[in-house]
Formats: structure tokens, C-alpha cells, sequence
């Protein structure tokens, strides 16, 4: 093993050569990474370890708290889901603790949402016995084989000297390079077996760690950087495209700081925003299949298009060769060399640390005296601005989704902590809400999991105790895991959960309104029975509060922001209400649909495009 | 899936070389990696190699140039991948070793030797209607062989361990 793959020990550890179990290896590992909070729900095969954190808790207590509590959810995906929001949230990694078989099973979509998303998260899973594995044993499941397809990477420590390393590469593997899930099998054997705690050793991992340091090694040359400015040089309308790497990548200083001295305006993608203050005069706020006009028409227009830690996801380029269709260059920027070409050819890319490139940029930029002055551009995106902005049904005499968006962002100042479930109330709220700061909007982006927003506002709430957090919900998404109202109460947590009710699953509905003749299959939920207000109130929760008279919105959304607690707050929206714009999928911004509220540039294709559910 | 782009790429035959930790699950991982991203694996060789903590992996696939780009890429973001290697972009040796039971039909006028000589194809065992017979080659000269073969007699049972490669001259792919 060479130094450059070898990480790097700087003290002896204060309980090396101690005897210890397994159980209280993995716990002992988690301390020492820094863990102040578990998510997880015990179960037979991870007994061991369950007690070995209650045992360490009571051992280190301060000032009476416990120093790593464990947060039980009433479903393990609950679990899977609050430490994604608190990963998201803090970008620190997020840690489950479950038990074998259908504990394991529970996290998966969890997992796939996080690899989809790349937040880093642990999932340690109990195991059935080393002895045990492949004969079918209570609880079994194959769970390498399983995660394996799921996430960045899934140990099983079958040899338990290994398992302290295993658990330190765990945390590794799922805070470097692009970030991920990481699943650790462990047999209860393995928990309960008896061994001497080194203290500092890590698995090898060899071409993981060389391709890693070749990644973070590569910065910008001054060559590299001159033919960047060269482009921006030739170029009179520049659009940054950032996406969720640059809130994943820690860029987001450093973009502000190369938006601001070249003056390039700045798209975000549903997971970048935040990564880019969306109040800064030069945000464009979201485009993609629902993002502005303006800011979609501006993507049309742009001659130089530069991507940041973004991936032409097909919700952003559903026609990827009439994406940006006059950009004479695209540039990309990322941390994973499999997106450089994988949707759009880049003229032009570097793959390395976001922060290190940006900064080398601006840092070239100033000692070159670069200067280019975009003022016709600027003057255009402002007329753009003013005709295409977002707008909806004002006069309505029934209660806007997006007028409820309105009001809680006037209160919150694109300073609260946003969740969401999946779907219209998700759109609204991405459109509708600021958001100054880089993780203070947590969403399903890739994977789309109805469900997310209640137990990842749980997480969020964790990781940052004094922020207030939001959960933004449907009523379809928070039934997926309304087992977690409880959990909400139980823990005394001040989780703002607004439900914005259409009475079924909107989003679909409103394919089906555009793709399928309107036929509802399975989506309208008017007839079902639940009083969520009733629900709330079974839950413990103290404030609980339908809202369905228009004038009362603006008090009643303050009274519940403001509610010293957990509070729930379910609006009766227009069940007709849409989401608009809207990009239909597979096809390109020109083909954009603005709906009744908001002009559209290409005036003869403001009706709703042919039948395309093939296009997903 | 790998999309929209200019047409024009021709679908190539690739063969990749993976060396590859020795881990639970890893070789899945390859396994699942190509089927999930709807990649095609014509055929799959994997053994042992001098260091007893991997393995190699000699993989061929075939796609269009940016389709085996992401192949490469994806395959070099498993945590187990230790090297790869797209051993048809640079000059190499192929060999595949093909195990054949042939039927001997009295009376084919030594046709069927003429063809084991032709391919320098060795006779392991026969007994008096079989022949098994071992041929090690290029894989597209065995497939030359199997078409000769099969014009002549029944083919019982083929065996074929997937097409091995290392490059000629003097890099390698090791354990760095």
C-alpha cells in the first residue's frame, strides 16, 4: 500500500488495544465520526448493537442528554428518510441503524432516493448469523444482493477483525467524490463477537481511493482557465445551469463569487436551488419541465451554456440535442466523470472539486483583468422576467395552491427549512418559495418518492434544531408515511406540516387531464374517509386546523408558522388547480405549455401537446 | 439510458478487462451494473490472478463508442473496481478456448479432420460416434470453426469460457 491511498492516522485512538464487541465497535466507530444523532428501529439480528448504543448512551451522558439518541420512526423508510433530511440538511452523513430481513428491505427505497439524489447516508443492517446466511432464516434477506443495485456500495463483514474498517469506509465512501448511501451487513455473530479495537484502520479500497485522489487532484491550469475565458470572451449570453452538486459540492460560495464577478446569470435546477440565492438579481430561480418561462426562454437563449454540478436530467433536458438549442458551447463542470457526455456533449469540461475550479476561475479572471460586460443580456432576461414570470388564477374565489406559497414565503423570507412529498404541492412549492441559503430545501429529485417530505422535515429538524422547518405536503404523498405524525409529537419537535389537499394524486391528475382524455384512473381520492385534522389531533399535535376560506389565508398560515410546536395545517386547495409551466416529457422548451395565466412566446403552441405516455 | 447525440457511431465489439476486489457481492455488482443501464454482456470470464485478494474480469460487450464510454465510466465508480482496461482500443492478443462433442458420422470423407487440422483443433477423447474436441482461437475463429463444424456433422454440446485478452507489447493491467 502506498502513502497516497493510505489515509492519513494523526493521533493513536484513546481506547486502542481496548477489548470490545463487535456491537460496540460499530457504536465506538460512530462516535468517533462525529454521529449526534441515529435513525433506526430495532428488531432481532441488531439487538447487540441496539444495546451497545443504549449502553453508550447512558455511559456518556452530558448534562443528562444523550450524546448519540436513537430516533425511532414507525416505519425503518421513516427511518431512511430522516437521515436523509438530516444529511441533507447539515451535509453531515446521515445514520440508520436496522435490523435484518424486512427492517433491511424497508430502507430500499430510502437508499435508491439517496443514490439518486447523492446524499451521503450509513445504513447499518443487522444480518442473520454468519452459519445462518443462505438458509432461509427468520428475518433473512439478501441484502448485498439487494442494495447492491441500489446503492454506492454494500459491505457484508463477514470476517470481523474487519469490521471496525469496514465501518470507518463506510463514512468514507459515502461523504467522497459524489456522495452516497452506503449499506454495512453485519451477522449478529459478528455483533457479538468478542475482538481488540485498533482504533484506526481503514479498508484499502485501492481503485476507489486512486481514482478519488486523481479526481480531487485535477484543478484548473492556467491553460484550461484561458480557454474558459475565451469562451466567455466570444460569448454574449452566458447562463450558469447549477444544479444539486453545487449544494453537494459545498460550491456554493464560490459560485456566488463567479456569478457576481462576471455578472452570469444563473438557472438552478429543483436540486440545486439554494445552491444559488434565489433573491439574488442575477437568479433565474428554477428552470426545467416546470421551472419559469422566463427562465426556460432564457436557456433557449443563451449562446454559452455552463453547467455546474448539474446533469441534464431528462426533467431538465427531456430533449437533450434542443436543449439550449443556441448555445454555440457547453461547458460542464462535475465531480463525476460518468455525466461529462452522458446526456449532451460538453465542448468543454472539467471534472474535480467545484469549489477548487470555481475559485481558480475568478482567481484567473481578476489577475488577467478580464472584463465583459453582458448588459443586453441582462436587459433581456429583465424583459423576460417581467412577460413570462410565474402567475396563476388571482381572482379565484377558491384557494390557490400558489397564492398559499405567496403567503408563506412573504412570512419565512426564503429562510425556513422546505420539505416536500412528490408532486404538484412539490412544483408549487419549488416555484413559489426562496431560497437564500444552500440546504434549506429537501426534495426527492431524481427518484420522486411520494412520502419523503414528513419523515426527511423529522431529520431536517434534528440536524438543525433552531431552524424552523416546513413540511410541504400533499395528500396523497404524507398518507405514504403518515405513520411519522406521531413520531413528530413524540419527540416534541416544532415541524410545520402544511398538506395542500386536491383530494387525490394531482400530478398525475393532471397527466391524465392533458395525456389521457381526462380519465382519472385511480387518482381521485374524494371519496376516501380520512379527517387529517382529526388524524393531527390523534396525534397529539396541539395546533391542527383546516383551512378552506381564501380570506383566511394570510392569518391563518401566520398563526400556524408561528405556533410555538408541532403544528398542522391541511388547506383545501382548487382541486383543478395546475402546474404550470409545463414542459411536456420528451419534448423542448419551444414546446413549452404556459398555461391560461402566463404568456407564451411561441403563441400557436400554447395548447397541450399530443398524447406522449411513452415519453414517461 | 444513454440518449440523444449525433448518430453516426458504429456498434463495436469491446473487450474489457476488470480487475476486481474479492468482496461479497462484487461480482453481482459488475453483473447488475449492466443490466440495470440496459448494457449487453456477450460474454463473461472471471478467475483468479496471482494476488489472491482479486480477481480479473474479461468482459465483452458490444455498443456505440459513447455507449462503451459510459460502460467504462460506470464500471470505474464500483468501489470494488481496482483497474480497467478497454483492451480493443489498443493492439492486443485474444484467445478464447472452446470445448466441442461432435458427432462422427461414418462416411463424411475425412471432411471433419480436414477441418480439426485446418483449425488446429485438438481430438481430447472419442469413443465410436463422438469426439470431443478442444479448439483454443480468436472468438470470431471459433465462431468460423462452429459454422465449418456444423455444416458437416451435429454439434452434442458446446462449451465456450468467453474470450480472455492482454495487450501486446509491454503494458499491463496489475495491481497498481
Amino acid at each position: 500500500m502506498d502513502t497516497l491511498t493510505q489515509p492519513k492516522i494523526t493521533r493513536s485512538h484513546p481506547l486502542a488495544g481496548a477489548a470490545m464487541t463487535g456491537a460496540d465497535m460499530i457504536v465506538q466507530v460512530l462516535a468517533d465520526e462525529g454521529v449526534d444523532t441515529i435513525f433506526g428501529y430495532s428488531g432481532g439480528a441488531i439487538l447487540p448493537t441496539y444495546d451497545a448504543v443504549f449502553r453508550y448512551n447512558e455511559d456518556h451522558r452530558r448534562n443528562g442528554a444523550e450524546p448519540m439518541p436513537l430516533i425511532v420512526p414507525a416505519n425503518e423508510q421513516g427511518a431512511g428518510f430522516m437521515a436523509a433530511g438530516y444529511a441533507r440538511a447539515s451535509g453531515r452523513v446521515g445514520v440508520v441503524i436496522v435490523t435484518s430481513g424486512p427492517g433491511a428491505t424497508n430502507c430500499v427505497t430510502p437508499v435508491r432516493d439517496c443514490m439518486a439524489d447523492s446524499i451521503p447516508i450509513v445504513v447499518i443492517c443487522g444480518q442473520v448469523s454468519t452459519g445462518a446466511i443462505g438458509s432461509d432464516a427468520f428475518q433473512e434477506a439478501p441484502v448485498t444482493a439487494i442494495m447492491g443495485s441500489v446503492a454506492k456500495h454494500v459491505f457484508l463483514v463477514t470476517d470481523p477483525t474487519r469490521l471496525e474498517a469496514t465501518m470507518r469506509t463506510a463514512f468514507d465512501i459515502a461523504r467522497t467524490g459524489r456522495p452516497g448511501p452506503v449499506v454495512v451487513d453485519v451477522p449478529k455473530d459478528v455483533q457479538n463477537w468478542k475482538g481488540t479495537f485498533r482504533g484506526e484502520s481503514h479498508l484499502p479500497i485501492a481503485g476507489y481511493r486512486q481514482r478519488q485522489v486523481e479526481v480531487e487532484s485535477n484543478v484548473l491550469t492556467e491553460a484550461r482557465c484561458q480557454q474558459f475565458f475565451s469562451m466567455l470572451a466570444e460569448s454574449k449570453r452566458p447562463l450558469i445551469y447549477a444544479g444539486g452538486g453545487v449544494i453537494n459540492g459545498n460550491a456554493s460560495a464560490a459560485l456566488r463569487s463567479l456569478a457576481n464577478t462576471y455578472k452570469i446569470p444563473v438557472a438552478s435546477t429543483l436540486m440545486g436551488l439554494g445552491g444559488f440565492d434565489t433573491k439574488h438579481p442575477l437568479s433565474l430561480h428554477m428552470l426545467g419541465m416546470h421551472g419559469s418561462a422566463s427562465t426556460n426562454y432564457a436557456v433557449d437563449d443563451c449562446d454559452l451554456l455552463i453547467a455546474i454540478g448539474a446533469r441534464f436530467d431528462d426533467r431538465v433536458a427531456g430533449a437533450p440535442l434542443k436543449f439550449a438549442p443556441k448555445a454555440k458551447r457547453v461547458v460542464h463542470f462535475d465531480i463525476d466523470p460518468s455525466e461529462i457526455h452522458k446526456v449532451k456533449h460538453a465542448d468543454w469540461h472539467h471534472v474535480g472539486l467545484l469549489p477548487n475550479a470555481l475559485d481558480a476561475l475568478v482567481a484567473y479572471g481578476r489577475r488577467t483583468g478580464f472584463n465583459a460586460a453582458f448588459d443586453d443580456w441582462h436587459t433581456e432576461i429583465e424583459q423576460l422576467k417581467a412577460t413570462y414570470g410565474l402567475n396563476y388564477d388571482r381572482a379565484s374565489t377558491l384557494i390557490q395552491p400558489q397564492y398559499v406559497m405567496e403567503e408563506m414565503n412573504r412570512i419565512t423570507k426564503g429562510e425556513a427549512i422546505i420539505t416536500s412529498g412528490v408532486g404538484q404541492h412539490q412544483m408549487w412549492a419549488a416555484q413559489y418559495c426562496d431560497f437564500r441559503e444552500p440546504r434549506q430545501w429537501l426534495t426527492s429529485g431524481s427518484m420522486g418518492t411520494m412520502g419523503f417530505g414528513l419523515p426527511a422535515a423529522i431529520g431536517a429538524q434534528f440536524a438543525c434544531r433552531n431552524k424552523l422547518v416546513i413540511d410541504v405536503d400533499g395528500d396523497a404523498s404524507i398518507r405514504m408515511n403518515l405513520g411519522e405524525m406521531e413520531t413528530v409529537t413524540t419527540y416534541g419537535l416544532p415541524i410545520k406540516i402544511m398538506v395542500l389537499n386536491n383530494f387525490g394524486d394531482g400530478m398525475v391528475m393532471q397527466w391524465q387531464r392533458l395525456f389521457f382524455k381526462g380519465r382519472l384512473a385511480s387518482s381521485d381520492k374524494s371519496l376516501r374517509k380520512k379527517d387529517f385534522v382529526k388524524a393531527a389531533q390523534a396525534d397529539g399535535f396541539a395546533f391542527a386546523k383546516r383551512l378552506e376560506a381564501k380570506a383566511d389565508v394570510p392569518r391563518v398560515v401566520e398563526e400556524f408558522l408561528s405556533f410555538k410546536g408541532p403544528a398542522f395545517l391541511e388547506v383545501v386547495i382548487d382541486p383543478e388547480a395546475g402546474v404550470y409551466p409545463m414542459v411536456g416529457p420528451g419534448l423542448s422548451y419551444h414546446e413549452m405549455i404556459t398555461g391560461d395565466f402566463i404568456p407564451n412566446r411561441y403563441a400557436n403552441l400554447g395548447k397541450p401537446p399530443p398524447p406522449n405516455s411513452s415519453g414517461f | 439510458m444513454v440518449g440523444s447525440r449525433a448518430p453516426g457511431f458504429q456498434i463495436m465489439r469491446h473487450i474489457i478487462s476488470i480487475l476486481l476486489q474479492n468482496e461479497a457481492g462484487a461480482l453481482a455488482r459488475v453483473a447488475n451494473l449492466f443490466s440495470s443501464r440496459g448494457y449487453n454482456i456477450e460474454s463473461l470470464n472471471v478467475a483468479p490472478t496471482a494476488d489472491a485478494t482479486v480477481s480479473r474480469l474479461t468482459l465483452v460487450t458490444t455498443g456505440e463508442n459513447p455507449i462503451i464510454e459510459q460502460i467504462t465510466k460506470q464500471l470505474s465508480k464500483l468501489v470494488d473496481v481496482v483497474e480497467i482496461a478497454d483492451m480493443t482500443s489498443a493492439d492486443h492478443i485474444e484467445r478464447e478456448l472452446a470445448l466441442f462433442k461432435l458427432r462422427v458420422v461414418n462416411g463424411d470423407g475425412g471432411k471433419l479432420t480436414s477441418v480439426l487440422e485446418q483449425f488446429d483443433a485438438r481430438v481430447l477423447s472419442d469413443t465410436q460416434d463422438q469426439y470431443t474436441v478442444q479448439i483454443v482461437g480468436g472468438s470470431q475463429e471459433i465462431d468460423r470453426f462452429l459454422k465449418r463444424v456444423a455444416g458437416i456433422t451435429d454439434i452434442i454440446t458446446l462449451v465456450r469460457s468467453g474470450a480472455m485478452a492482454v495487450s501486446r507489447g509491454a503494458s499491463v493491467l496489475e495491481r497498481g
